[in-house]
């Protein structure tokens, strides 16, 4: 146990950022080139992106048996797993990872060859299929003692958690988060903030010891301040130019997601924070020329993110914000640490999928306005219900509202093959031409 | 009397009508208020009005026909709709017809409380009930007599001990699956004493000893739907021996509590009594083994696991059903249908294989 805990906490804080450290003096980090198309220089803390997640996957490698491991959903509470000194997981994240190194159809048909339908989440059957099968693009994933989901983004997640922890056979907990129809009611919050009571005492159970309350207060802390950087970084898309898109966000999101509650966290988003000032204060655009802005609704089509970007930004076409990553910010409005479990109570329930679809029609007009869009892509996800019933509506009340032009892109997140690239560039042509 | 009909008679007394999207919701307490409870489950068949594509066709089409005949005005003859949180797509119809005006009156909701039984769970449940009486309250402008919910708890413990009787003595009914199931199936939409009625003079109709013939299997799935999927079994030499349909056994509850000091903790004993279904507490394994004991109850010698396309709850039970039940040795037909369409010939041929299959099992067992 001392050895496993030395050789994690050294893979962590000396091996990992060794290894990062050669990769860069070799030139093997090097930033994706993008002069070769319509895009402003490349963002330099992409390279930092790279080595904070490449050894956060790295020090996973020798979590289990080091520490306590959960596996956690992207909407979970995961600041109290974190203060007991959990290595957590993202499923998801990694699904997206997988979805990106196009690696998705393999993944998939290995959980639909042990049942699991297509018409499932595809992030659920790639996850369940690298589960089954042991494969992963990170090298190992870590066998989690604990298996936790928040039905806040989905229920989907519920049934795909629980299948994950039945079939390791590993304890499942669950903050379930009533839906809110219109304003919160006080008995759905007072069951959430219950739950996470029933969290700790689980969390103190399998870590072996308690959480202090130094320790909870300092991780919700850092959560807090990095989701307010988060969204520091995403208001500077509303300079004209934007010095980032909406396909950088969804690179750029990875630590909000993964690693929320840690000082590199906070440290990352502070750095990207200075460097988009930076290019704001210089002019630099994300997309240049940037002749029009956009909205992007929807999680991102992980495994053509290069060629969306490219599609759109040929014509001058610039997604200056997005619903899907604007969840990370504004997740945390309204938080007040004085009355913390409360208000964490109504930051899980207040995510936007939890809420009802005036509520988001009153968030994307805000966008709309905010970030003095033209327009938006609703991108309708085969794969994610709860995010894409009520998008026609939504296509609708935006054009009749607020006149800006709307179009409804059929894919799906992460299985590529559903995914359409003549149709989608056709629907896609046609609707920069309206403009 | 057909469903126009009950909610015209109802109406004409002065009572409330509502429409109730799928599945489980506390029905005792619309009983309490006199408000019938009509279900809309789709209604099957082709799309009744254009707005179904107004959810992508990768969505389940409960969700779509119901969003085509709400918005068609289709439940205009009653007078309001209640959508429990059963799946993720109720849920977002349950907000795109509240927000984007395909119904200009009363909605409500039901949550669900998702998880295993546990103190938290149990206080939510209690006041999500109280909630919805008093919202229920304000729309009939009637509060809440504690005795007549006492009442109706108790129709419909008497509903659901005559339902488990028909269901669990099912091979000395002399009916017939179809006609079983329309009798079963007319509790979506009759007020709860007609249904009582109907299901006690099916009950009178016990034989003493069994009387179905053929091949006993069980069925699992959301709703039998389409109905002729019955007949299909039925004319290829099969009964259901025992049933674990959503719309069905799924929501007879077998365990009730004899205390009614405190009906709304009654209702809430009864809420985690029911039967384990992944529209309401996910549990496979808890699911796989009432599955298991209904096999050893019933004597049904194959599953039939009956899935409505795209329906997500019942999709992730699937394999770890169909697991268990492989393992113990009993054959397994996954049968996928639309709910928009009839059953194809291919599906016919299908149960007619799989029946088939079992008649050749169940003979080399007997010799």
């Amino acid at each position: 146990m001392i050895s496993r805990r030395l050789r994690y906490e050294l893979a962590g804080r000396a091996v990992g950022p060794l290894l990062a450290a050669l990769r860069r003096r070799r030139g093997t980090s090097r930033l994706a080139a993008r002069d070769d198309g319509p895009f402003g220089p490349p963002l330099e803390s992409t390279r930092r992106l790279k080595e904070l997640m490449g050894i956060y996957y790295y020090q996973g490698r020798f979590a289990d048996g080091a520490v306590p491991v959960a596996w956690v959903t992207s909407g979970f509470p995961v600041e109290i797993l974190r203060a007991h000194g959990f290595y957590c997981v993202y499923p998801e994240n990694h699904a997206a990872l997988c979805a990106a190194r196009r690696l998705g159809p393999q993944l998939s048909e290995v959980a639909e060859a042990a049942g699991y339908s297509r018409d499932l989440c595809a992030y659920a059957r790639m996850d369940i299929g690298s589960v089954l099968s042991g494969d992963t693009p990170v090298g190992r994933i870590p066998k989690p003692d604990l298996v936790a989901a928040c039905s806040n983004i989905c229920q989907t997640v519920v049934y795909w958690f629980r299948a994950v922890a039945d079939h390791l056979g590993v304890p499942f907990v669950l903050v379930d988060t009533p839906f809110v129809y219109g304003d919160f009611q006080p008995h759905g919050l007072a069951f959430v903030a219950e739950q996470l009571e029933e969290l700790a005492q689980t969390a103190a159970r399998i870590a072996r010891r308690p959480a202090r309350e130094v320790d909870i207060e300092r991780v919700v802390e850092l959560a807090w301040r990095a989701s307010q950087e988060w969204g520091a970084c995403l208001e500077e898309g509303r300079h004209r130019p934007s010095p980032w898109t909406a396909f950088d966000h969804f690179i750029h999101m990875a630590p909000i997601v993964a690693l929320r509650g840690t000082q590199g966290c906070l440290d990352y988003y502070r750095e990207l924070h200075a460097e988009l000032s930076e290019r704001v204060r210089g002019g630099i655009g994300g997309v240049v020329p940037e002749r029009h802005r956009l909205l992007w609704d929807n999680i991102a089509i992980w495994y053509r993110l290069r060629d969306l970007s490219r599609l759109f930004a040929d014509d001058g076409f610039a997604f200056v914000c997005a619903t899907y990553s604007s969840a990370w910010a504004q997740s945390w409005d309204g938080f007040d640490p004085a009355h913390r479990v409360h208000s964490t109570a109504a930051m899980l329930s207040g995510v936007l999928l939890n809420r009802d679809l005036a509520n988001r029609l009153a968030l994307m007009k805000g966008l709309v306005r905010d970030f003095s869009v033209d327009g938006v892509v609703l991108h309708s996800d085969r794969s994610c219900k709860p995010y894409s019933v009520g998008q026609y509506d939504l296509k609708d009340a935006l054009q009749r509202e607020l006149g800006v032009r709307v179009v409804v892109l059929e894919a799906d997140h992460a299985d590529s093959r559903a995914y359409s690239a003549e149709q989608i560039e056709t629907r896609a042509h046609a609707f920069m031409e309206s403009f | 009397m057909n469903r126009l009909q009950v909610i015209h008679a109802h109406r004409s007394r002065g009572h409330k009508v509502l429409a109730v999207l799928p599945i489980h919701y506390p029905k005792e307490i619309l009983t309490a208020f006199d408000i019938l409870a009509v279900e809309l489950w789709g209604p099957p068949g082709p799309p009744r009005g254009p707005d179904a594509g107004r959810i992508q066709s990768s969505v389940c089409a409960i969700v779509r026909n119901a969003l085509a005949f709400i918005s068609a005005g289709g439940v205009d003859a009653v007078d309001g709709l209640l959508f429990p949180h059963t799946c993720d797509s109720i849920q977002g119809l349950a907000t795109v017809v509240r927000d984007f005006g395909s119904w200009s009156g009363p909605v409500f909701q039901f949550i669900h409380a998702r998880g295993e039984d546990r103190p938290s769970a149990r206080r939510f449940v209690e006041a999500e009930l109280k909630s919805l009486a008093a919202e229920l309250a304000t729309f009939t402008g009637r509060s809440l007599d504690g005795e007549r919910l006492r009442d109706a708890i108790r129709i419909h413990r008497n509903i659901d001990r005559l339902r488990a009787t028909l269901l669990d003595q099912r091979s000395r009914l002399a009916m017939t699956d179809p006609e079983l199931y329309r009798l079963l199936r007319q509790g979506e939409f009759l007020w709860p004493a007609d249904h009582l009625a109907e299901l006690e003079a099916a009950a009178a109709g016990l034989a003493p000893a069994p009387v179905q013939q053929g091949l006993p299997l069980l069925v699992s799935g959301i709703v039998p739907e389409p109905m002729s999927v019955l007949d299909a079994l039925a004319g290829a030499g099969a009964w259901i021996a025992a049933d674990d349909y959503a719309a069905v056994g799924r929501r007879v509850t077998r365990h009730h509590p004899t205390s009614l000091d405190d009906p709304f903790a009654t209702l809430v004993d009864l809420y985690f009594a029911a039967p384990p279904c992944p529209t309401r507490q996910s549990n496979q394994t808890a699911r796989a083994d009432r599955l298991e004991q209904l096999l050893d109850a019933s004597g049904a010698l194959g599953a039939l696991l009956h899935t409505v396309k795209f329906c997500e709850p019942e999709l992730f039970d699937l394999p770890v059903l169909r697991r268990r039940l492989l393992e113990r040795g009993v054959p397994v037909l996954q049968l996928e249908t639309e709910l928009e369409r009839e059953l194809s010939g291919q599906a016919v041929t299908r149960i007619e294989a799989f029946v088939e299959m079992l008649g050749a099992i169940a003979a080399r067992g007997a010799r």
